[in-house]
Protein backbone atom coordinates (compact mmCIF):
# COMPACT_ATOMS: atom_id res chain seq x y z
CA UNK A 1 0.00 0.00 0.00
CA UNK A 2 2.52 2.40 0.62
CA UNK A 3 4.72 1.26 -1.72
CA UNK A 4 2.03 2.06 -4.39
CA UNK A 5 1.65 5.72 -3.21
CA UNK A 6 5.29 6.49 -3.66
CA UNK A 7 5.06 4.69 -6.97
CA UNK A 8 2.67 7.79 -7.75
CA UNK A 9 3.50 10.68 -6.08
CA UNK A 10 7.08 9.89 -8.30
CA UNK A 11 5.07 9.87 -11.22
CA UNK A 12 3.40 13.03 -10.73
CA UNK A 13 6.52 14.36 -9.39
CA UNK A 14 8.40 13.60 -12.78
CA UNK A 15 5.76 14.43 -14.78
CA UNK A 16 6.00 17.86 -13.19
CA UNK A 17 9.42 17.77 -14.10
CA UNK A 18 8.67 17.11 -17.66
CA UNK A 19 6.21 19.78 -17.89
CA UNK A 20 8.31 22.32 -16.46
CA UNK A 21 11.14 21.70 -18.69
CA UNK A 22 9.16 22.08 -21.68
CA UNK A 23 7.71 24.94 -20.37
CA UNK A 24 10.92 26.57 -20.12
CA UNK A 25 12.45 25.43 -23.43
CA UNK A 26 8.83 26.88 -24.77
CA UNK A 27 9.58 30.14 -23.22
CA UNK A 28 13.22 30.20 -24.33
CA UNK A 29 12.41 29.39 -27.81
CA UNK A 30 9.51 32.23 -27.96
CA UNK A 31 12.14 34.79 -27.06
CA UNK A 32 15.01 33.48 -29.24
CA UNK A 33 12.71 33.57 -32.10
CA UNK A 34 11.11 37.35 -31.17
CA UNK A 35 14.56 38.77 -30.98
CA UNK A 36 16.04 37.20 -34.13
CA UNK A 37 12.90 38.01 -35.98
CA UNK A 38 11.98 41.68 -34.79
CA UNK A 39 13.08 44.42 -37.68
CA UNK A 40 14.99 46.99 -36.08
CA UNK A 41 13.19 50.10 -36.94
CA UNK A 42 14.79 52.88 -35.36
CA UNK A 43 13.08 56.78 -34.23
CA UNK A 44 13.69 59.60 -36.36
CA UNK A 45 11.92 62.77 -35.61
CA UNK A 46 11.45 66.62 -36.45
CA UNK A 47 9.89 69.43 -35.11
CA UNK A 48 8.87 72.18 -37.49
CA UNK A 49 7.25 75.52 -36.72
CA UNK A 50 4.26 76.26 -39.54
CA UNK A 51 1.20 78.03 -39.48
CA UNK A 52 1.77 79.27 -35.86
CA UNK A 53 1.94 75.94 -34.50
CA UNK A 54 4.60 73.17 -33.20
CA UNK A 55 4.25 70.16 -35.56
CA UNK A 56 6.18 67.23 -34.24
CA UNK A 57 6.94 64.24 -36.71
CA UNK A 58 7.62 61.07 -35.48
CA UNK A 59 8.63 58.12 -37.79
CA UNK A 60 9.92 54.24 -37.21
CA UNK A 61 12.43 52.86 -40.41
CA UNK A 62 14.85 50.65 -40.63
CA UNK A 63 16.42 52.97 -43.51
CA UNK A 64 18.02 56.44 -43.08
CA UNK A 65 17.56 57.22 -45.89
CA UNK A 66 13.60 56.43 -45.97
CA UNK A 67 13.46 58.16 -43.48
CA UNK A 68 15.06 61.39 -44.13
CA UNK A 69 13.59 61.48 -47.68
CA UNK A 70 9.81 61.18 -45.78
CA UNK A 71 10.65 63.79 -43.13
CA UNK A 72 11.91 66.31 -45.97
CA UNK A 73 8.56 65.42 -48.19
CA UNK A 74 6.14 66.10 -45.17
CA UNK A 75 8.16 69.21 -44.30
CA UNK A 76 7.48 70.14 -47.97
CA UNK A 77 3.99 69.61 -47.86
CA UNK A 78 3.19 71.75 -44.49
CA UNK A 79 5.56 74.61 -45.71
CA UNK A 80 3.90 75.02 -48.97
CA UNK A 81 0.37 74.96 -47.02
CA UNK A 82 1.91 77.06 -44.57
CA UNK A 83 2.87 79.38 -47.24
CA UNK A 84 -0.69 79.47 -49.59
CA UNK A 85 -2.46 79.85 -46.18
CA UNK A 86 -0.62 82.40 -44.52
CA UNK A 87 -2.71 85.91 -44.21
CA UNK A 88 0.13 88.01 -42.39
CA UNK A 89 3.10 87.76 -44.82
CA UNK A 90 3.87 87.43 -48.33
CA UNK A 91 6.67 84.66 -50.21
CA UNK A 92 7.97 85.57 -53.51
CA UNK A 93 6.31 84.18 -56.33
CA UNK A 94 3.24 82.65 -55.17
CA UNK A 95 -0.34 84.34 -54.68
CA UNK A 96 -1.19 83.41 -51.53
CA UNK A 97 -4.24 84.54 -49.08
CA UNK A 98 -2.23 87.69 -47.50
CA UNK A 99 -1.94 88.77 -51.72
CA UNK A 100 -5.92 87.92 -51.78
CA UNK A 101 -6.86 89.79 -49.23
CA UNK A 102 -4.95 93.18 -49.73
CA UNK A 103 -5.42 93.40 -53.32
CA UNK A 104 -8.06 95.97 -53.06
CA UNK A 105 -9.11 96.27 -56.61
CA UNK A 106 -11.93 93.88 -58.17
CA UNK A 107 -9.49 91.49 -60.20
CA UNK A 108 -9.14 88.40 -61.33
CA UNK A 109 -5.97 86.66 -59.36
CA UNK A 110 -4.19 83.66 -60.66
CA UNK A 111 -3.76 81.18 -57.98
CA UNK A 112 -1.82 78.05 -56.88
CA UNK A 113 -4.44 74.87 -57.77
CA UNK A 114 -3.69 73.57 -54.56
CA UNK A 115 -4.82 77.06 -52.89
CA UNK A 116 -7.51 76.61 -55.09
CA UNK A 117 -8.75 73.05 -53.86
CA UNK A 118 -8.71 74.24 -50.05
CA UNK A 119 -11.06 76.95 -50.38
CA UNK A 120 -13.40 75.39 -52.90
CA UNK A 121 -13.55 72.94 -49.84
CA UNK A 122 -14.00 75.72 -47.70
CA UNK A 123 -16.85 77.03 -49.53
CA UNK A 124 -18.88 73.68 -49.89
CA UNK A 125 -17.97 72.95 -46.16
CA UNK A 126 -19.75 76.43 -45.13
CA UNK A 127 -23.17 74.68 -47.02
CA UNK A 128 -22.69 71.71 -45.20
CA UNK A 129 -22.15 73.12 -41.81
CA UNK A 130 -25.26 74.82 -41.63
CA UNK A 131 -23.78 78.22 -42.28
CA UNK A 132 -21.00 78.13 -39.98
CA UNK A 133 -18.34 77.11 -41.04
CA UNK A 134 -16.90 80.76 -43.11
CA UNK A 135 -13.87 80.97 -44.27
CA UNK A 136 -14.63 84.84 -45.62
CA UNK A 137 -14.59 85.62 -41.72
CA UNK A 138 -11.07 87.79 -42.12
CA UNK A 139 -12.63 91.29 -41.25
CA UNK A 140 -13.82 89.57 -37.83
CA UNK A 141 -10.63 87.91 -37.48
CA UNK A 142 -9.11 91.34 -37.71
CA UNK A 143 -10.98 93.50 -35.48
CA UNK A 144 -10.62 90.69 -32.78
CA UNK A 145 -7.10 90.94 -33.24
CA UNK A 146 -6.98 93.96 -33.00
CA UNK A 147 -8.51 94.10 -29.19
CA UNK A 148 -6.54 90.75 -28.41
CA UNK A 149 -2.64 92.21 -29.32
CA UNK A 150 -3.99 95.42 -27.32
CA UNK A 151 -5.50 93.19 -24.53
CA UNK A 152 -7.69 96.52 -24.04
CA UNK A 153 -11.24 95.60 -23.87
CA UNK A 154 -13.45 94.14 -26.43
CA UNK A 155 -14.90 95.18 -29.73
CA UNK A 156 -18.23 97.61 -28.96
CA UNK A 157 -21.76 96.93 -30.01
CA UNK A 158 -21.82 99.32 -32.70
CA UNK A 159 -18.45 98.03 -34.25
CA UNK A 160 -19.65 94.65 -34.17
CA UNK A 161 -23.06 95.90 -35.81
CA UNK A 162 -20.76 97.90 -38.36
CA UNK A 163 -18.70 95.03 -39.29
CA UNK A 164 -19.66 93.94 -42.99
CA UNK A 165 -18.19 91.66 -45.83
CA UNK A 166 -17.93 87.76 -44.35
CA UNK A 167 -20.91 87.25 -47.15
CA UNK A 168 -19.40 83.50 -48.35
CA UNK A 169 -21.16 84.54 -51.46
CA UNK A 170 -18.51 87.08 -52.14
CA UNK A 171 -15.91 84.16 -52.70
CA UNK A 172 -16.30 83.48 -56.33
CA UNK A 173 -13.74 80.62 -57.88
CA UNK A 174 -13.77 79.76 -61.45
CA UNK A 175 -11.42 78.16 -64.04
CA UNK A 176 -10.03 75.87 -61.30
CA UNK A 177 -7.27 78.28 -61.31
CA UNK A 178 -8.87 82.16 -60.33
CA UNK A 179 -10.17 84.22 -57.41
CA UNK A 180 -11.84 87.59 -57.86
CA UNK A 181 -10.24 89.79 -55.27
CA UNK A 182 -11.57 93.25 -53.76
CA UNK A 183 -14.62 91.73 -51.86
CA UNK A 184 -13.03 88.79 -49.48
CA UNK A 185 -10.97 88.68 -46.10
CA UNK A 186 -10.43 85.28 -45.82
CA UNK A 187 -8.94 83.46 -42.91
CA UNK A 188 -7.87 79.62 -43.32
CA UNK A 189 -7.35 79.35 -39.23
CA UNK A 190 -10.16 76.40 -39.35
CA UNK A 191 -8.94 74.55 -42.30
CA UNK A 192 -5.03 74.87 -43.21
CA UNK A 193 -3.38 72.33 -40.54
CA UNK A 194 -5.86 69.70 -40.90
CA UNK A 195 -5.95 70.30 -44.92
CA UNK A 196 -2.00 69.73 -45.10
CA UNK A 197 -1.80 67.05 -42.67
CA UNK A 198 -4.36 65.09 -45.11
CA UNK A 199 -2.09 66.07 -47.72
CA UNK A 200 1.05 64.71 -46.02
CA UNK A 201 -1.81 61.28 -45.15
CA UNK A 202 -1.96 60.96 -48.45
CA UNK A 203 1.34 61.44 -49.69
CA UNK A 204 2.31 58.60 -46.32
CA UNK A 205 -0.13 56.18 -48.03
CA UNK A 206 1.02 56.73 -51.44
CA UNK A 207 4.30 55.26 -50.59
CA UNK A 208 3.00 52.61 -48.24
CA UNK A 209 4.86 54.00 -45.77
CA UNK A 210 3.03 52.95 -42.19
CA UNK A 211 4.60 53.32 -38.82
CA UNK A 212 4.37 57.32 -38.41
CA UNK A 213 3.03 59.51 -35.73
CA UNK A 214 2.13 63.39 -36.70
CA UNK A 215 1.48 66.01 -33.89
CA UNK A 216 0.25 69.27 -35.54
CA UNK A 217 -0.99 70.87 -32.86
CA UNK A 218 -4.88 70.30 -32.46
CA UNK A 219 -4.09 67.48 -34.74
CA UNK A 220 -2.69 64.14 -34.67
CA UNK A 221 -1.99 61.56 -37.48
CA UNK A 222 -1.54 58.31 -36.02
CA UNK A 223 -0.13 55.26 -38.04
CA UNK A 224 1.15 52.42 -36.57
CA UNK A 225 4.17 52.08 -33.96
CA UNK A 226 7.21 50.44 -34.14
CA UNK A 227 5.74 47.20 -32.77
CA UNK A 228 2.88 47.80 -35.53
CA UNK A 229 0.35 48.08 -32.74
CA UNK A 230 -1.78 51.40 -31.95
CA UNK A 231 -0.72 54.75 -30.18
CA UNK A 232 -2.05 55.69 -26.85
CA UNK A 233 -2.86 59.49 -27.42
CA UNK A 234 -4.37 61.53 -24.62
CA UNK A 235 -6.47 64.80 -24.78
CA UNK A 236 -5.19 68.05 -22.96
CA UNK A 237 -6.80 69.29 -20.38
CA UNK A 238 -7.85 72.75 -21.32
CA UNK A 239 -7.91 73.82 -17.35
CA UNK A 240 -4.78 72.47 -17.35
CA UNK A 241 -2.29 72.18 -19.89
CA UNK A 242 0.15 69.73 -18.07
CA UNK A 243 -2.90 67.69 -17.18
CA UNK A 244 -5.02 65.01 -19.10
CA UNK A 245 -8.59 65.49 -19.47
CA UNK A 246 -10.39 63.49 -17.33
CA UNK A 247 -13.87 61.53 -17.41
CA UNK A 248 -14.59 61.21 -14.02
CA UNK A 249 -11.64 59.79 -11.91
CA UNK A 250 -10.43 58.21 -15.46
CA UNK A 251 -8.21 60.12 -18.11
CA UNK A 252 -9.33 60.09 -21.30
CA UNK A 253 -6.60 58.11 -23.60
CA UNK A 254 -7.34 56.46 -26.72
CA UNK A 255 -5.83 54.17 -29.00
CA UNK A 256 -5.53 55.34 -32.33
CA UNK A 257 -3.61 53.53 -35.33
CA UNK A 258 -4.51 54.69 -39.35
CA UNK A 259 -6.89 57.45 -37.76
CA UNK A 260 -6.66 60.94 -36.89
CA UNK A 261 -7.88 63.10 -33.80
CA UNK A 262 -8.52 67.13 -33.84
CA UNK A 263 -9.67 69.07 -31.59
CA UNK A 264 -11.09 72.63 -31.07
CA UNK A 265 -10.67 74.43 -27.83
CA UNK A 266 -10.92 78.39 -26.84
CA UNK A 267 -8.09 77.57 -24.76
CA UNK A 268 -4.84 77.68 -27.08
CA UNK A 269 -4.98 81.35 -28.33
CA UNK A 270 -6.90 83.88 -25.95
CA UNK A 271 -6.90 87.16 -23.93
CA UNK A 272 -8.75 88.28 -20.66
CA UNK A 273 -10.55 91.40 -19.93
CA UNK A 274 -12.74 91.90 -16.79
CA UNK A 275 -12.39 88.37 -15.93
CA UNK A 276 -13.55 87.16 -18.54
CA UNK A 277 -11.64 85.10 -21.15
CA UNK A 278 -11.96 85.30 -24.94
CA UNK A 279 -10.74 83.38 -27.45
CA UNK A 280 -9.89 82.79 -31.16
CA UNK A 281 -12.81 80.81 -32.80
CA UNK A 282 -15.13 83.49 -33.82
CA UNK A 283 -18.57 82.39 -34.55
CA UNK A 284 -19.35 84.58 -37.63
CA UNK A 285 -23.38 85.00 -36.95
CA UNK A 286 -22.91 86.04 -33.25
CA UNK A 287 -19.50 88.37 -34.75
CA UNK A 288 -18.57 86.91 -30.53
CA UNK A 289 -16.26 84.17 -29.32
CA UNK A 290 -17.68 80.88 -29.90
CA UNK A 291 -18.78 79.44 -26.06
CA UNK A 292 -20.92 76.65 -26.29
CA UNK A 293 -18.36 74.11 -24.94
CA UNK A 294 -14.98 74.41 -23.70
CA UNK A 295 -13.53 71.83 -26.55
CA UNK A 296 -14.87 69.13 -28.64
CA UNK A 297 -12.22 66.43 -30.74
CA UNK A 298 -13.13 64.51 -33.53
CA UNK A 299 -11.25 61.13 -34.09
CA UNK A 300 -12.25 60.18 -38.11
CA UNK A 301 -10.00 58.88 -41.17
CA UNK A 302 -9.11 62.27 -42.81
CA UNK A 303 -7.62 65.04 -41.26
CA UNK A 304 -9.38 67.72 -43.59
CA UNK A 305 -12.57 66.39 -42.67
CA UNK A 306 -11.45 66.41 -38.75
CA UNK A 307 -10.14 70.22 -39.17
CA UNK A 308 -13.46 71.36 -40.41
CA UNK A 309 -15.76 69.26 -38.10
CA UNK A 310 -14.00 70.13 -35.06
CA UNK A 311 -14.06 73.58 -35.55
CA UNK A 312 -17.92 73.46 -36.97
CA UNK A 313 -19.00 71.39 -33.63
CA UNK A 314 -17.35 74.35 -31.37
CA UNK A 315 -19.66 76.83 -33.54
CA UNK A 316 -22.94 74.55 -32.48
CA UNK A 317 -24.42 73.51 -29.33
CA UNK A 318 -23.34 70.12 -28.30
CA UNK A 319 -26.75 68.67 -28.82
CA UNK A 320 -26.98 70.28 -32.19
CA UNK A 321 -23.29 68.32 -32.79
CA UNK A 322 -24.47 64.85 -31.61
CA UNK A 323 -27.47 65.02 -34.31
CA UNK A 324 -24.76 66.71 -37.04
CA UNK A 325 -22.52 64.05 -36.48
CA UNK A 326 -24.89 61.38 -37.39
CA UNK A 327 -25.18 62.46 -41.12
CA UNK A 328 -21.42 61.41 -41.49
CA UNK A 329 -19.94 57.83 -41.41
CA UNK A 330 -16.67 57.15 -39.43
CA UNK A 331 -17.04 60.31 -37.08
CA UNK A 332 -17.48 59.94 -33.57
CA UNK A 333 -16.62 63.10 -31.04
CA UNK A 334 -16.09 63.60 -27.45
CA UNK A 335 -17.31 67.14 -26.33
CA UNK A 336 -16.05 68.60 -23.04
CA UNK A 337 -19.02 71.06 -21.55
CA UNK A 338 -18.64 74.39 -19.77
CA UNK A 339 -19.80 72.39 -16.89
CA UNK A 340 -16.82 70.54 -17.05
CA UNK A 341 -18.89 67.12 -18.27
CA UNK A 342 -17.71 64.76 -20.80
CA UNK A 343 -20.05 63.47 -23.43
CA UNK A 344 -18.81 61.32 -25.90
CA UNK A 345 -20.97 59.68 -29.17
CA UNK A 346 -21.52 55.83 -29.08
CA UNK A 347 -18.60 54.72 -31.30
CA UNK A 348 -15.84 56.72 -29.15
CA UNK A 349 -15.78 53.42 -26.84
CA UNK A 350 -13.98 51.19 -29.67
CA UNK A 351 -10.93 53.69 -29.45
CA UNK A 352 -11.03 53.17 -25.16
CA UNK B 1 11.68 9.29 -7.34
CA UNK B 2 14.99 10.07 -4.62
CA UNK B 3 15.97 13.29 -2.98
CA UNK B 4 18.45 14.17 -5.72
CA UNK B 5 15.66 14.23 -8.36
CA UNK B 6 13.98 16.80 -6.01
CA UNK B 7 16.83 18.72 -5.62
CA UNK B 8 17.24 18.54 -9.70
CA UNK B 9 13.55 20.16 -9.67
CA UNK B 10 14.21 22.81 -7.45
CA UNK B 11 17.80 23.80 -9.49
CA UNK B 12 16.17 23.52 -12.71
CA UNK B 13 13.17 26.03 -11.08
CA UNK B 14 15.66 28.47 -10.02
CA UNK B 15 17.49 28.26 -12.92
CA UNK B 16 14.29 29.35 -14.34
CA UNK B 17 13.16 32.26 -12.24
CA UNK B 18 17.38 34.01 -12.97
CA UNK B 19 16.75 33.73 -16.57
CA UNK B 20 13.04 35.06 -16.62
CA UNK B 21 13.86 37.57 -14.36
CA UNK B 22 17.22 38.40 -16.03
CA UNK B 23 14.85 38.75 -19.63
CA UNK B 24 12.56 40.91 -17.69
CA UNK B 25 15.33 43.52 -16.12
CA UNK B 26 17.48 43.58 -19.41
CA UNK B 27 13.80 44.07 -21.50
CA UNK B 28 12.54 47.08 -18.71
CA UNK B 29 15.37 49.60 -19.05
CA UNK B 30 13.62 52.36 -17.36
CA UNK B 31 16.43 54.92 -17.54
CA UNK B 32 14.56 58.14 -17.96
CA UNK B 33 16.37 60.80 -19.92
CA UNK B 34 15.74 64.16 -21.32
CA UNK B 35 16.82 65.07 -24.52
CA UNK B 36 18.22 68.61 -25.98
CA UNK B 37 17.50 69.72 -29.41
CA UNK B 38 19.53 72.88 -31.08
CA UNK B 39 17.89 73.58 -34.64
CA UNK B 40 16.98 69.69 -34.94
CA UNK B 41 20.13 68.58 -33.79
CA UNK B 42 20.68 66.68 -30.64
CA UNK B 43 23.35 68.43 -28.74
CA UNK B 44 22.70 67.08 -24.65
CA UNK B 45 21.26 64.18 -23.04
CA UNK B 46 20.36 64.54 -19.24
CA UNK B 47 19.66 61.45 -16.82
CA UNK B 48 16.54 62.49 -15.01
CA UNK B 49 16.82 59.56 -12.86
CA UNK B 50 18.64 61.08 -10.14
CA UNK B 51 16.73 63.51 -7.85
CA UNK B 52 19.41 66.38 -7.17
CA UNK B 53 19.03 69.64 -8.66
CA UNK B 54 21.47 69.95 -11.86
CA UNK B 55 21.56 72.69 -14.13
CA UNK B 56 22.97 72.75 -17.57
CA UNK B 57 23.70 75.96 -19.92
CA UNK B 58 22.47 74.95 -24.01
CA UNK B 59 23.23 77.52 -26.99
CA UNK B 60 19.99 78.91 -28.27
CA UNK B 61 19.50 81.11 -31.39
CA UNK B 62 19.09 84.22 -28.88
CA UNK B 63 22.15 83.36 -26.15
CA UNK B 64 22.45 80.90 -23.77
CA UNK B 65 19.57 78.80 -22.61
CA UNK B 66 19.56 77.60 -19.07
CA UNK B 67 18.24 74.27 -18.20
CA UNK B 68 17.40 72.78 -14.56
CA UNK B 69 16.91 69.20 -14.06
CA UNK B 70 15.37 68.06 -10.82
CA UNK B 71 13.62 64.55 -9.26
CA UNK B 72 13.25 63.31 -12.53
CA UNK B 73 11.42 66.93 -14.28
CA UNK B 74 13.29 68.86 -16.39
CA UNK B 75 12.37 73.00 -17.15
CA UNK B 76 13.63 75.97 -18.95
CA UNK B 77 14.59 78.35 -16.16
CA UNK B 78 16.27 81.22 -18.33
CA UNK B 79 16.42 81.91 -21.97
CA UNK B 80 16.49 85.52 -24.40
CA UNK B 81 13.20 85.81 -26.41
CA UNK B 82 10.04 88.17 -26.63
CA UNK B 83 7.55 86.66 -24.63
CA UNK B 84 9.42 83.51 -22.80
CA UNK B 85 7.15 81.37 -23.32
CA UNK B 86 9.49 78.14 -22.70
CA UNK B 87 10.40 79.37 -19.20
CA UNK B 88 7.00 79.87 -18.36
CA UNK B 89 5.78 76.27 -18.74
CA UNK B 90 7.65 75.45 -16.11
CA UNK B 91 8.35 71.75 -15.60
CA UNK B 92 7.17 68.75 -17.42
CA UNK B 93 7.93 65.07 -16.34
CA UNK B 94 6.20 62.93 -18.87
CA UNK B 95 7.34 61.29 -22.17
CA UNK B 96 4.28 63.13 -24.14
CA UNK B 97 5.61 66.34 -22.57
CA UNK B 98 7.89 68.88 -24.69
CA UNK B 99 9.26 72.20 -24.04
CA UNK B 100 9.68 73.92 -27.07
CA UNK B 101 11.39 77.65 -27.44
CA UNK B 102 10.81 78.78 -30.86
CA UNK B 103 12.79 81.55 -30.93
CA UNK B 104 16.17 79.82 -29.55
CA UNK B 105 15.50 76.52 -31.63
CA UNK B 106 15.80 74.56 -28.85
CA UNK B 107 13.36 71.82 -27.88
CA UNK B 108 13.37 69.23 -25.44
CA UNK B 109 11.27 65.91 -24.90
CA UNK B 110 11.51 63.34 -22.51
CA UNK B 111 12.07 59.40 -23.31
CA UNK B 112 11.68 57.00 -21.17
CA UNK B 113 10.23 53.03 -21.04
CA UNK B 114 8.83 53.26 -17.81
CA UNK B 115 6.30 55.87 -18.84
CA UNK B 116 5.33 54.67 -22.32
CA UNK B 117 1.74 54.55 -21.21
CA UNK B 118 1.30 57.60 -23.75
CA UNK B 119 2.63 58.43 -27.15
CA UNK B 120 1.56 61.53 -27.55
CA UNK B 121 -0.86 64.52 -26.48
CA UNK B 122 -3.55 66.05 -28.31
CA UNK B 123 -2.94 69.79 -27.27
Amino acid sequence: MTKKRKFKKGVILKLLFLLAVFILILLAIVFIFKKVTAIKYKEYTKTLNYMDTVIDIKIYSNNENEANTIISEIEKIYKHYHELTDRYNKYDDINNVYIINNTKEIAQLDIDKDLYEILNYSVNWYYKSNELFNINIGNLTDLWKKYRDNKTGIPTNDELYRLSGLDIKHIVLYNDNKILTGNVNLDLGGIAKGYATEVAHHYLKSIGFERYLINAGGTVLAGINSEGNKYKVGLQDPDNASAILKDGDKEIKLNLSNAIITSSGGYERFYEFNGVRYHHILNPNTKMPANNMKSVSVITDDAMLGDVMSTTLFLMSVEDGQKFIENFDNVEAIWYTNDNKVIKSSGVQKYE
Amino acid sequence: MNKSDIKLIIIIILIAIIVLSMIAILNDNSNKQALVYYDNKLVLTIDLSETEKKEYLVDGYNGVVKIIALDGKIKVDEEDSPLHLCSKQGFIEHSYETIVCLPNKVVIKIVSSKDNDLDTILR
